[in-house]
């Protein structure tokens, strides 16, 4: 069956390895930063929370402008890659991945941050008491307490990342097999008037996105109680 | 890294902490052996006292040395992690991801030095070995304060802290949990630090009590002086009670009785099976005791020679506290104010008591 | 008496859009930006009580919003085809109408293109040049023509990237994420570029001629003003403004 063309799997084998390595690295990233607003007192955890939470709001026109002036020549991140000899980042793949780990990180360390929030201080005292060190307690107690979080905020942070297209547009430079997402080639095939391609890669999204949100809403609630 | 002080034995522990809205400012030596309860009503430091006492309150000046080895002092201060203690928390808190046995092992393992505890100790102790391998969510709320009792127990603590275990108990869980509570008084010599505001509780199984008012320390010392006090208000009242230790002296099978001796007298109370030679506590109200002159005819078995010590009004106008000793033991009777005056109560009088119930608080068939 | 309030309310927000005589939008390609403004600001002088708005975008993306009922009154094409392909669905009240041919240039932020030929793009040290994406974009399928008939396409491939139109195209080479791009002339010669850098004007043997056109869409149907406007771009200031920002008129052409 010739549903979709090179170019359309092409757009989609990309867009599956740009959301797991963008999902991977936020995992990293957004854990200590979701535990750290989880349970900090100072006083800048607000404007470090609406630091985090302000690519939920901002138009992905403003990120992706922005992360093009800044990963450009004259930009400040832009300066640094090329005195690394890494060159430029606009145009390639791991600044589509740059762009994207600023552009889902709420959707990683929301959930998360809950979810510590919601393990909240108690087990980890009763870890102390019972010999074990803060980083100890951390990934024995609060993540497996935490796992339905971590779920989520996988969930959401890979399917956001799929969905993911105006920042893309705005520094990719829609090259295939580098920059050109689905989401792109779809705009793409629209715009070149193309609506059969348009609606079979659109299809395929659709259902890629309602088994996502299917599997985060029947599984998650059941987590703890189905043992 | 341990600094050892002059004080070898004992528990001195000295903080200060100065919140909005409370303050904390006690300076107490404990014994590091038998029960200690640290009692007092909601907001009176207590549960804060014994989060310094374990480190998990990070925020406080002070100084605590338990048995020479210095926990915290200006300089440095040991984290909880490395503290040898058991702590059990008010709500239960176990670890839900775990399986009861898992809990039970978590600190175990982490302990890594010699188990003055073991694990097969803490699980019969606590009557849990045919719940290891459930979850927490599938306990009972008793069940899940005795794994978490165990729990602590499994880390061989050199210091048990508990944090009011029963509070978060209906009548019949407590009933379930105190026997426990008592076998571990008897069966190790781990020194306890309790937190309760039951007089009760505290009646069948503290040694030594600190009470606490407003973040300080209002009153220490042993369980039956403290109780015959008569300048606390947490202990005087509807409830207020004397406790004493005693032994059993004879068993009168016919009647069903046994006659316990303590410091000065006796007693007779119901048979429990308890075998001649045995340690008790039993407790008396003050509403229970009578005074009179004379002893005459009477449904009332207990009958004590004793001389006044002491007189105190109750919370009650119409009512007032008489302490008794009878030998070297304290008794409370609570008379009317009209019933005292006829019988013109001053100190030094010697009176004749009549005890018309007594309550076996603590006692142990192992 | 708190319902009749609402009512009222809700009456006084919608009937200013309700009652306004006359309000014309137009959908135009991004190398009309500039053009257009000027257009819309000199007819404005004339026509005082007239809203005229200005969406710009890409060719394609209007060709699809308008079949699918977008409300825009005039629809002016980077290519004529989109709008003859309008013309066709039965979605103009007018011919199509030919108002301008594009030209493309090449032009950079930080290298002096007034001196560089196509050829110059072979330079090693040009690592990245920005064309408009040529499956949609007009401009953008010109510049693939001029690389190919110019025997570099092959060679310079690699080094492209694809804005989605012809404003994102030069917005890249703006930035200098690009060192260099093909864009319109008539972008290029708005101050907003030309005070970055001159072009280069690739010669129009090159590439099929870009022409563009314009149609009154159905839905301006009995709206006199948008019939006025589409006469004001035949005018001479119109066209005065057209030839300013470089582009080129079809009866210049027919001159030519």
């Amino acid at each position: 069956m010739n549903m979709l063309s090179d170019g359309d799997l092409q757009a989609l084998w990309l867009t599956v390895r740009l959301a797991t390595i963008v999902t991977m690295i936020l995992l990293i990233i957004g854990t200590p930063i979701a535990w750290w607003l989880a349970r900090t007192k100072t006083w800048w955890k607000g404007p470090a929370s609406a630091v985090v939470a302000l690519p939920l709001v901002l138009p992905p026109s403003v990120l992706g402008f922005y992360l093009l002036v800044v990963m450009g020549p004259n930009g400040p991140v832009g300066q640094l890659t090329q005195t690394l000899g890494i060159g430029l980042l606009p145009f390639t793949f791991w600044g589509l991945v740059i762009a994207s780990v600023f552009y889902s990180l709420p959707f990683m360390v929301q959930p998360l941050k809950t979810a510590f929030e919601a393990v909240g201080d108690r087990p980890l005292e009763v870890a102390a008491t019972l010999r074990a060190s803060p980083l100890d307690a951390f990934f024995t107690v609060a993540v497996p307490l935490a796992a339905p979080g971590f779920l989520t905020a996988s969930i959401l942070t890979f399917a956001h990342t799929v969905g993911e297209f105006g920042v893309i547009l705005m520094i990719g430079g829609n090259l295939p097999g580098i920059t050109r997402v689905a989401s792109v080639q779809i705009y793409d095939h629209v715009e070149a008037l193309e609506y059969m391609q348009a609606h079979r890669l659109s299809a395929v999204m659709l259902i890629f996105s309602f088994v996502v949100l299917l599997a985060l809403y029947m599984w998650r609630p059941n987590a703890n109680k189905s043992y | 890294m341990r600094i050892k002080a002059t004080n070898m034995t004992g528990i001195e522990a000295r903080f200060q902490i100065d919140w909005p809205g409370f303050t904390l400012d006690v300076d107490l030596q404990l014994p590091s052996r038998g029960v200690t309860a640290l009692f007092g009503h909601s907001g009176s430091g207590k549960t804060t006292l014994l989060r310094c006492i374990s480190g998990l309150e990070s925020t406080t000046k002070g100084r605590l040395v338990v048995d020479g080895d210095v926990w915290q002092d200006d300089k440095h201060r040991i984290p909880t992690h490395k503290r040898p203690i058991g702590y059990v928390f008010q709500e239960v808190n176990l670890f839900n991801h775990l399986s009861v046995i898992n809990n039970l092992r978590y600190g175990m393992q982490r302990n890594g030095k010699t188990q003055q505890v073991s694990l097969d100790q803490a699980i019969m102790l606590l009557g849990i070995d045919h719940l290891l391998d459930r979850k927490p969510d599938h306990l009972s709320g008793g069940e899940r304060q005795r794994v978490g009792i165990a729990r602590a127990l499994a880390v061989s603590p050199r210091l048990l802290l508990m944090d009011e275990p029963l509070a978060a108990l209906d009548l019949k869980r407590k009933q379930e949990i105190l026997p426990y509570l008592e076998r571990l008084h008897d069966e190790l010599d781990i020194p306890v630090i309790y937190v309760s505001h039951s007089p009760d509780e505290v009646a069948r199984l503290a040694d030594q009590l600190v009470v606490m008012n407003e973040g300080k320390v209002q009153a220490t010392g042993c369980l039956a002086d403290m109780f015959a006090r008569l300048d606390l208000p947490f202990l005087v009242g509807e409830n207020a009670s004397i406790v004493l230790d005693a032994i059993v002296g004879e068993l009168d099978k016919d009647w069903h009785m046994v006659r316990v001796d303590f410091d000065g007298g006796s007693l007779w109370i119901m048979d429990h099976g308890l075998p001649v030679g045995h340690r008790v506590r039993v407790g008396i109200l003050a509403r229970d005791v009578s005074l009179a002159e004379q002893p005459g005819v009477s449904s009332i078995q207990n009958i004590l020679r004793g001389q006044i010590d002491a007189i105190a009004d109750d919370r009650h106008p119409g009512l007032m506290l008489v302490r008794v000793k009878v030998g070297k033991t304290l008794f409370l009777a609570r008379l009317t104010k009209r019933a005292a005056t006829s019988l013109a109560v001053v100190q030094g009088q010697k009176v004749w008591l009549q005890v018309k119930s007594v309550a076996l608080l603590q006692y142990n068939l192992s | 008496m708190k319902l009749i309030q609402t009512i009222l309310l809700f009456c006084t927000l919608i009937l200013p859009l309700v009652v306004k005589a006359e309000k014309i939008t137009i959908a135009a390609a991004s190398d009309l930006k500039f053009a257009m403004d000027e257009i819309v600001t000199a007819f404005k002088q004339t026509h005082p009580y007239d809203e005229v708005d200005v969406v710009y975008g890409s060719s394609g993306k209007f060709h699809t919003q308008i079949q699918q009922g977008a409300p825009y009154d005039l629809y002016f094409s980077a290519d004529i085809k989109y709008a003859q392909s309008l013309a066709s669905a039965g979605l103009a009240v007018s011919d199509v109408k030919a108002y301008a041919f594009g030209r493309i240039v090449l032009w950079s932020a930080s290298l002096d293109a007034s001196k560089m030929t196509l050829d110059s793009l072979l330079d090693l040290t040009i690592s990245r040049i920005a064309i408009a994406n040529p499956r949609h974009a007009p401009y953008g399928m010109r510049a693939v023509e001029a690389l190919k008939a110019s025997g570099l396409w092959d060679k310079l491939e690699p080094k492209l990237v694809y804005g989605e139109n012809i404003a994102h195209t030069a917005q890249f080479v703006q930035t200098g994420n690009a060192q260099i791009g093909i864009v319109a002339l008539a972008l290029a010669v708005n101050p907003e570029l030309s005070s970055k850098g001159d072009y280069y004007l690739i010669p129009d043997t090159l590439h099929t001629p870009l022409e563009q056109g314009f149609i009154i869409t159905k839905l301006a149907e009995g709206k006199p003003a948008v019939r006025q406007f589409a006469n004001y771009m035949s005018s001479q200031p119109a066209r005065a403004v057209m030839i300013h920002y470089g582009f080129v008129l079809p009866d210049e052409v027919a001159g030519n």
